[in-house]
């Protein structure tokens, strides 16, 4: 098992490595920082914003290959991501932008996670009965709207909530209020500022496990071996409770890894439009002030991202699969 | 055997020529059991109407999406513009025409093309195998790993050589680029499964040519795999625009689409509810019709399908006499 696991984890590593190093090329040939400079008053010559540039690794004289090679070394050698045009170090603000990105995703990944796969239980077991209607016309719904306008909406939702009650509820941007007290206010305001986009990301993302797991139960209701369960007197609940749930279960578990970084393209969203500095934000907005380095950085740590959900999948098809054990 | 028939289609159709026998065509078949899927019905006709307003609805209105009417600027919907006009006073009714035309054309061009994309991609991993199989896969796996969102950016806000192209068609190529993995895996698996079947195996011990295979036994049995995924194909890309439009990147003026209007119009909802409003219900209208066609299309092109519309008792109840 773990020699698989191993296994997994180094293919995972070279794929990193190659979707990171085309992205830097991609990156490399098409952002131009030059550009901006010359938007800059007073106006520096093209030889000041040449030798600037030089000084912090994004030399544009050299080409794409060259610089490659340096950036690759400077990684290797002493972990620097390089530098922003501006002279900012990659490495001292990813820490910062990786936690406020996962203190905003992680009460919703794993509440999205239990809803879904619960109502998905919920409804298999009330087939089309009124309830299973509701709850399964809501995820198709879900499915055509697209992850920005549903914030959008939930964000214009909350401001009239605000504005009926007359005083401010709920924060629809930011991440904390600057100057607060420590202690219950500060919870207060953390909350406060938490309440709506958790919510939003949450109810806009239990769709797809609702109805992959609604439909992996429902090919397994009627298999022969829960009819057996039920010949042997086991209750309806029980038998599905004991013997479907759990092969149902397994590509659930391993739709997982492919939801993981769709949670990450949400969050970009998320982070967009509830204007929290994560890690997303900070994507898109480098390459709007053609930031090779950084545009890199955050899509390695997509791919990461992405390999850790993979490698947790499997992870979790071995726990409740016991097939795979005895292999 | 020419055609894949399924019989109970075809008693249908003989009870209703008088017992004669007849062989319909698949295209019939597949034709009639969509039309008795009364949603998928309504969503074609609602997506074909799209379709041709977004070609004709030009005549709607004597604007055009550069003409600016400085009389009514920020004017709600009036007798002379029935949709209102922008905060710039351009008629929104030629905005969304515009809109829609580029909306529909990225999603037609990308479902289209990533749909035969992956079937090719996933048919070629699964007849060859082996060394091949494992090569492609890993290609297509550092590809999902990849965040399209970021792709996206970089290509359509680079200020390198693709600065000179179209946004709309930058878009399209990216897009293309990162949407027919999850099909071709999906295909993938599915005709591995199917390559095991009895009959295909009997078809190559019969010395049947592989590519008549793929086409009379693969084909028909994935068939209904890939046209669903066509028209998810479609909503894909046309959500993902708006997605992408929606933040600022993707679609660029002073190309418009559905996205760019709806994500314009966010700052000023309240002072200009129509220039939102409008454009959402535009773009509800085509995911909801490709969506209410899904089920019908999925069933009438599924082998095994169970629809048998009106011939449903008399029908089955004959053939089981028949049959003993």
């Amino acid at each position: 098992m773990l020699k698989y696991l191993m296994k997994r984890s180094g293919i995972y590593l070279v794929m990193i490595f190659l979707t990171t190093s085309a992205g830097y090329f991609l990156a490399v040939s098409s952002l131009k920082p030059a550009v901006l400079e010359q938007e800059k008053i007073p106006r520096p010559t093209p030889e000041q914003v040449a030798a600037s540039f030089r000084g912090l690794g994004l030399d544009p004289a050299k080409n794409a290959w060259e610089r490659y090679v340096d950036w690759l070394g400077n990684i290797v050698t002493h972990w620097d991501w390089g530098r922003s045009p501006n002279g900012a170090s990659v490495n001292a603000e990813f820490g910062d932008r990786v936690l406020v990105s996962t203190r905003l995703f992680i009460a919703s990944i794993i509440l999205t996670l239990i809803i879904g796969v619960a109502l998905g239980v919920y409804s298999a077991a009330r087939q089309y009965k009124f309830q299973d209607r509701v709850i399964t016309s809501y995820s198709y719904l879900v499915h055509i709207l697209p992850a920005p306008i549903a914030y959008f909406l939930v964000q214009l939702g909350a401001i009239s909530v605000n504005e009926a009650v007359g005083q401010r509820i709920f924060f629809v941007t930011g991440i904390s209020t600057p100057g607060i007290d420590p202690g219950w206010p500060a919870f207060v305001d953390l909350v406060a500022h938490y309440a709506v986009p958790t919510f939003a990301m949450t109810i806009f993302g239990w769709a797809g496990y609702q109805i992959a797991q609604r439909q992996y139960l429902l090919d397994n209701v009627n298999a022969d071996f829960v009819r057996t369960a039920r010949a042997k007197g086991l209750t309806r609940n029980q038998a599905i409770r004991r013997h479907a749930l759990r092969v149902s279960f397994i590509p659930v578990a391993q739709s997982i890894a492919f939801t993981i970084p769709a949670i990450f393209t949400g969050g970009f969203f998320a982070e967009a439009i509830f204007a929290w500095p994560g890690i997303g934000l900070w994507s898109i907005q480098s390459i709007g002030l053609q930031d090779v380095n950084v545009a890199t950085a955050t899509l390695a740590y997509g791919s990461v991202i992405f390999a850790i959900g993979a490698i947790l999948a499997d992870f979790a098809t071995t726990l409740v699969d016991p097939r795979v054990r005895v292999q | 055997m020419t055609n894949i028939i399924d019989p109970i289609a075809e008693i249908d159709e003989s009870r209703v020529s008088d017992g004669q026998d007849v062989v319909i065509a698949k295209s019939r078949i597949i034709f009639r059991r969509f039309m008795r899927n009364r949603t998928a019905v309504a969503g074609l006709f609602v997506f074909l109407a799209l379709f041709l307003f977004s070609l004709v609805g030009g005549f709607l209105t004597p604007w055009n999406k550069d003409t600016i009417d400085p009389y009514n600027i920020g004017m709600g919907p009036s007798p002379d513009h029935f949709l209102g006009t922008s905060q710039a006073g351009i008629d929104l009714l030629a905005l969304i025409v515009e809109g829609t035309r580029i909306s529909i054309f990225i999603g037609l061009i990308v479902g289209g093309v990533s749909v035969l994309v992956s079937a090719v991609y996933g048919c070629t991993m699964a007849f060859f195998g082996g060394k091949v199989d494992a090569i492609m896969l890993f290609i297509l796996e550092a590809l999902i790993m990849m965040p399209a969102i970021l792709v996206v950016a970089v290509a359509t806000s680079g200020s390198g050589g693709l600065k000179n192209l179209p946004s709309w068609l930058l878009l399209i190529v990216v897009l293309l680029f990162f949407s027919w993995m999850g099909t071709a895996r999906l295909v993938r698996s599915l005709s591995m499964s199917l390559m095991q079947r009895d009959y295909v195996k009997a078809a190559k011990y019969m010395g049947v040519p592989s590519r008549r295979i793929v086409w009379r036994h693969l084909v028909p049995n994935i068939g209904s795999l890939l046209v669903l995924d066509f028209t998810r194909g479609i909503t894909g890309a046309v959500l993902a625009e708006v997605a992408f439009s929606f933040i600022g990147i993707g679609i660029k003026l002073p190309d418009v689409s559905l996205g760019v209007l709806i994500g314009q119009a966010t700052g000023q909802v309240s002072s200009f509810p129509w220039m939102f409003w409008v454009p959402l219900t535009v773009m509800f209208l085509l995911t909801g019709s490709l969506a209410m066609m899904n089920d019908g299309l999925r069933d009438a092109f599924d082998p095994s399908s169970s629809s048998i519309g009106r011939a449903k008792r008399t029908a089955v109840r004959t053939v089981k006499k028949t049959t003993k």
